[in-house]
């Protein structure tokens, strides 16, 4: 059964570990770190410059979960909208390393990291993402590791375990 | 939670209420920040396995915080009303995992819960504690949402500084001196 949305698209089996792809950037503005921390973070170090400069933030930075946000985008932009995904399992170990102040300019890369057929779905291959997300100074923001459902062109291959 | 550290109880859970989300939001999330086709357009979302549209979990989990965070906000309310002085939260540093178990469709309501597993004070910022928390989010089915592993720093009532960081401290506040030590870390 083919999926008419996704059937140009790349799938599992067009995939390879260690694969990189280059974010892109995105400018972070105040404008945008005081909208997201309204509906999402309304932490007064979010929100207020006075707040931000007290705290241990030292300046209005933007949400943690808009930085994920925001790389999330650039992933869907620049990789996963290009791939026949399936949705997204989680992720871990998600290290916010740096705060992202007004003005910073994020971007990076991510690095696929794993692959693996799904033993429950064998129309899925599960991809795992290496985030490695900096800002202009090259200084790093966020690092994690996502897994991705991605479709398989065909769901009959035999599942075949890689060597340990 | 916003107390002091040394006034959170591990193993306490806190019923951060729930949250509807509707097919407008989902889309809007969507278009800004997980463009893809089974979280922005409905005819398209149709033909994935989803078969219709789903919320993007970073959506679930951005919801999932705002609820943590306007339960702080009660919660130091709460302490102010019984003429006590909340603590301080701070930023969190990561999240261990997160695992999405259940998609969310347009109507369904999510209901969050936060349990405290752990705490410790912090080696790295003196003054500070960090705080292990699970976030569980199940469905109005009774099926779990999503569920995951938080960390976050909460301000410790009773630090005292050691006396020589209180001497280094004290050295900084004087302009030349400040520079040089600044200049030597």
């Amino acid at each position: 059964m083919t999926n008419p949305v996704t059937k140009d698209l790349r799938h599992f089996e067009d995939l390879e570990v260690g694969e990189v792809t280059d974010l892109g950037k995105v400018t972070v503005t105040k404008d945008m770190i005081v909208s997201f921390a309204r509906e999402f973070d309304p932490f007064p170090f979010h929100l207020d410059e006075k707040a931000a400069k007290e705290s241990l933030l030292g300046g209005l930075a933007s949400s943690g979960w808009q930085t994920g946000a925001l790389s999330l985008r650039m992933l869907v932009e620049s990789f996963l909208g290009n791939i026949a995904s399936a949705g997204g399992l989680g992720f871990k170990n998600l290290k916010w390393k740096n705060p992202v102040m007004v003005g910073d300019t994020i971007g990076g890369t991510v690095t696929i990291a794993e692959l693996r057929r799904s033993h429950h779905h064998p129309e899925w291959g599960i991809i795992t993402l290496d985030f490695d997300v900096k800002n202009q100074k090259g200084q790093p923001v966020m690092t994690m590791r996502l897994s991705n459902l991605v479709e398989l062109r065909d769901p009959a291959a035999p599942i075949l375990e890689t060597a340990p | 939670m916003t107390r002091w550290f040394e006034d959170i109880v591990v193993n306490e859970a806190f019923d951060l209420g729930d949250y509807t989300f509707t097919e407008e939001e989902i889309v809007r999330f969507g278009r800004l920040y997980d463009p893809q086709y089974f979280h922005v357009d409905k005819d398209a979302a149709g033909q994935s396995h989803f078969g219709g549209l789903v919320a993007s979990g970073w959506h679930t989990v951005c919801v999932g915080h705002r609820k943590m965070v306007d339960a702080l906000f009660a919660e130091e309310e709460r302490l102010r009303g019984l003429g006590r002085e909340p603590g301080i939260s701070g930023p969190s540093p990561g999240v261990n995992a997160m695992e999405f178990k259940a998609p969310v469709r347009p109507g369904d309501t999510v209901r969050y819960t936060l349990t405290v597993t752990g705490k410790r004070p912090s080696n790295s910022i003196p003054g500070w504690g960090l705080l292990f928390n699970k976030l569980e989010a199940v469905n109005q089915h009774a099926e779990m949402v999503y569920h995951a592993e938080l960390v976050g720093f909460s301000k410790l009532r009773d630090y005292r500084m050691p006396l020589r960081l209180r001497a280094l401290t004290a050295l900084a506040r004087i302009p030349m001196i400040g520079k040089a030590l600044r200049r030597g870390t």
